[in-house]
């Protein structure tokens, strides 16, 4: 089996777009030229403005003004952890001679999780645009897009990009005339989630099992082959052109107080209308799943869902309300994440697609940590033993265990406390049907004994 | 199977690439494995002798990748989502048509004209499509029975009138 990439394929637009290129309207920021023809081309997007903040960054800002208007953006990462970005691009040292780097997250590969690739496969030169303008703020030269490898499209799109730029100078020794020289250069994954937790990206990315590093030192001072690396996930890059164009504070005021400006959310599952959406934050998820995705299908109601990606806590239909703002979601327990929405409606048993979500966790656990290793397998053995109807009392304390076990700094990553989270809200938001399911064998919606006649 | 010379030539000219050697052995995998279908331990050997480095070493790199295959596989693998977006949309029913439609039982079997096998794989980030599945090199979305059927029908026509 070779998935050989073919030489260059005449690009195949991802106009079946769902979500703000397509259906709804393109949104304010990362969005706003969705569904122009071309807009993937280098020539559309400098029609539309594009490189121009780059150009910009280079001859008329200092690298500490770029930083400034970031800082003043609110702009929070993206790629799960929220983190503030012009914090974290506080992080870099200034002083230390010899390379440093840019590296960008394109794993993408957290479930629900889509809107990276929705970008990238739209307006490639955003993303590399952003890259560029981060590089310059922290000193950089060098960027490397770590990029999942079952995204053939989304690689050939970004090589294009990539090679576009170059032949216009925009890459090279002297972009816009300035003597800065930058460079980008793709690096393919092969297939591992923890490829996207930052550790185990810079493994990745040096030629090792991906197995997450202890930290400290933290990428910003030991990162990528040893040196200072700055990553960033690709919708939070992809937001500088506009930050550095319109300013910091005009970008911070689309969003609420704690999350400033716009994001883009993925909504997938029991939905009319599931797509990619840019939304400011601060909207409520039952505009995100009611209006936008148009709702659960026809006589269904919207039973629990997933508000930013399957690692951050569930919420039941009654916290529809909730709004997008980070601070928010952290405070009814659960987080914005990476913006991936994942809606079941009221027909799906919730312990089944718990189980599920273990597997996922298990699978992919590196191995490194006993309690990772060992709980999220253990869990999903318990799971299997409660929907076979051969539970009992004991497995819900054994998950109510394993749950503990997994979170608060036992693992030495995220994805131990995501797996635990799983268990932990599913438990706290539906203990009725866990206790159907494990105490009487019953499944509280009948899901599972639909699928298991259906399997027999 | 051993590599060619030319697989090990373009394997050799990787590492400049890179700050460092050992970044060049995910890409010197794609290689071999390109070249024939698989890892097999003679060409992990290769790899790791035309970098320079322990076979220990590449083999560990390579078995933890699912894209990195030590088995063989069908001509035409599919990679089939079963996350859980895909899972609310029919994943499990397309499974179960799959193994029918190929007459496999189980993943990574492969069908007895060897053009087919498939393996159930977590989230390939293109929910809002779902379900959905992947095969050399390109997505296929909003996948139903019908559309796998044609889908495999055209690729055992390409078979029989290709080779
Ligand atoms: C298990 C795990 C998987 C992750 N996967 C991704 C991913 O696919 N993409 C991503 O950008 N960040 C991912 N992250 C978050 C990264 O570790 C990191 O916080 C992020 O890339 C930083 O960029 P940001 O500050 O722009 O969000 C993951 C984290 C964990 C713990
Ligand atoms: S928490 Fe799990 S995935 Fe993360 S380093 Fe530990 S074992 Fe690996």
């Amino acid at each position: 089996m070779a998935t050989e990439v073919p030489a260059f394929s005449p690009h195949v637009p991802s106009t079946e777009l769902r979500g703000s290129g397509g259906l709804t309207p393109p949104g304010p920021v990362l969005t706003r030229f969705f569904g122009t023809p071309g807009l993937y081309t280098l020539a559309v997007y400098r029609d539309h403005g594009g490189y121009r903040s780059l150009e910009r960054a280079l001859k008329e800002m200092t690298p500490q003004e770029v930083h400034a208007q970031v800082k003043a953006s609110g702009l929070r990462g993206r790629g799960g952890a929220g983190f503030p970005t012009g914090t974290k691009w506080g992080f870099v040292p200034a002083d230390v001679p010899g390379p440093r780097y840019v590296v960008v997250n394109f794993d993408e590969a957290e479930p629900g999780t889509t809107k990276d690739r929705y970008l990238v496969e739209n307006c490639p030169h955003q993303l590399l645009e952003g890259a560029c303008i981060a590089a310059y703020a922290v000193g950089a030269h060098q960027v490397w897009i770590y990029i999942r490898g079952e995204y053939d499209h989304p690689y050939r799109i970004l090589l294009e990009a990539i090679e576009e730029a170059r032949q216009q100078g925009i890459l090279g020794e002297r972009p816009f005339g300035v003597d800065y020289p930058l460079d980008i250069q793709l690096y393919r994954g092969h297939g591992a989630y923890i490829c996207g937790e930052e550790t185990g990206l810079l493994e990745s990315l040096e030629g090792k099992r991906p197995q997450p590093r202890s930290r400290p030192p933290f990428p910003a001072v030991k990162g990528a082959w040893g040196r200072p690396t700055l990553m960033n996930n690709v919708e939070t890059l992809s937001t500088l052109p506009w930050i550095v164009e319109h300013g910091g504070q005009a970008y911070h005021a689309l969003g609420t107080d704690r999350s400033g400006g716009t994001r883009m959310l993925s909504v997938s599952g029991d939905v009319r209308r599931p797509g990619v959406y840019e939304i400011p934050i601060g909207v409520t998820f039952r505009h995100v799943i009611m209006e936008l995705a148009g709702g659960p299908p026809p006589g269904r109601q919207v039973k629990v869902f997933w508000p930013g990606g399957s690692s951050a806590p569930v919420l039941p239909a009654s916290m529809l309300d909730v709004s997008t703002d980070l601070d928010e979601l952290a405070r009814v327990g659960s987080m914005g994440g990476s913006g991936g929405v994942i809606v079941a409606d009221d027909s799906r048993c919730v312990v089944k697609a718990a189980a599920r979500l273990l597997r996922f966790y298990a699978h992919e656990s590196c191995g490194k940590c006993t309690p990772c290793r060992v709980g999220t397998d253990w869990a999903v053995r318990t799971y299997r033993r409660i929907l076979d109807g051969e539970g009992s009392s004991a497995d819900l304390q054994i998950l109510d265990r394993i749950q503990a076990s997994l979170q608060n700094g036992r693992c030495l990553c995220g994805l131990g406390d995501s797996g635990g989270w799983v268990i932990m809200s599913t438990m706290r938001h539906f203990r009725p049907e866990y206790e159907a399911h494990a105490l009487r064998r019953q499944c509280v919606t009948g899901e599972c004994e639909r699928q298991g006649a259906a399997d027999a | 199977m051993a590599l060619s010379a030319r697989a090990i030539e373009e394997i050799r000219s990787l590492p400049p690439r890179f700050p460092h050697l050992r970044s060049a052995v995910p890409p010197a995998l794609d290689i071999a494995q390109e070249e024939l279908g698989r890892l097999t331990p003679e060409a992990m050997t290769e790899v790791a002798e035309a970098l320079g480095l322990d076979p220990g070493y590449v083999e560990g790199v390579a078995t933890f990748y699912t894209l990195l295959h030590t088995q063989p596989l069908g001509r035409h693998h599919l990679y089939v989502c079963t996350n859980l977006s895909c899972t609310l949309r029919g994943a499990e029913e397309i499974c179960h048509h799959l193994r029918r439609l190929i007459g496999v039982k189980e993943e990574r079997e492969i069908s007895a004209d060897g053009l087919f096998s498939y393996e159930e794989v977590e989230c390939l980030g293109a929910c809002e499509y779902a379900p959905m599945l992947r095969c050399d090199g390109r997505y296929y979305y909003d996948v139903t029975p019908q559309k796998l059927e044609a889908l495999i029908q055209g690729w055992r026509q390409e078979a029989g009138n290709g080779d």
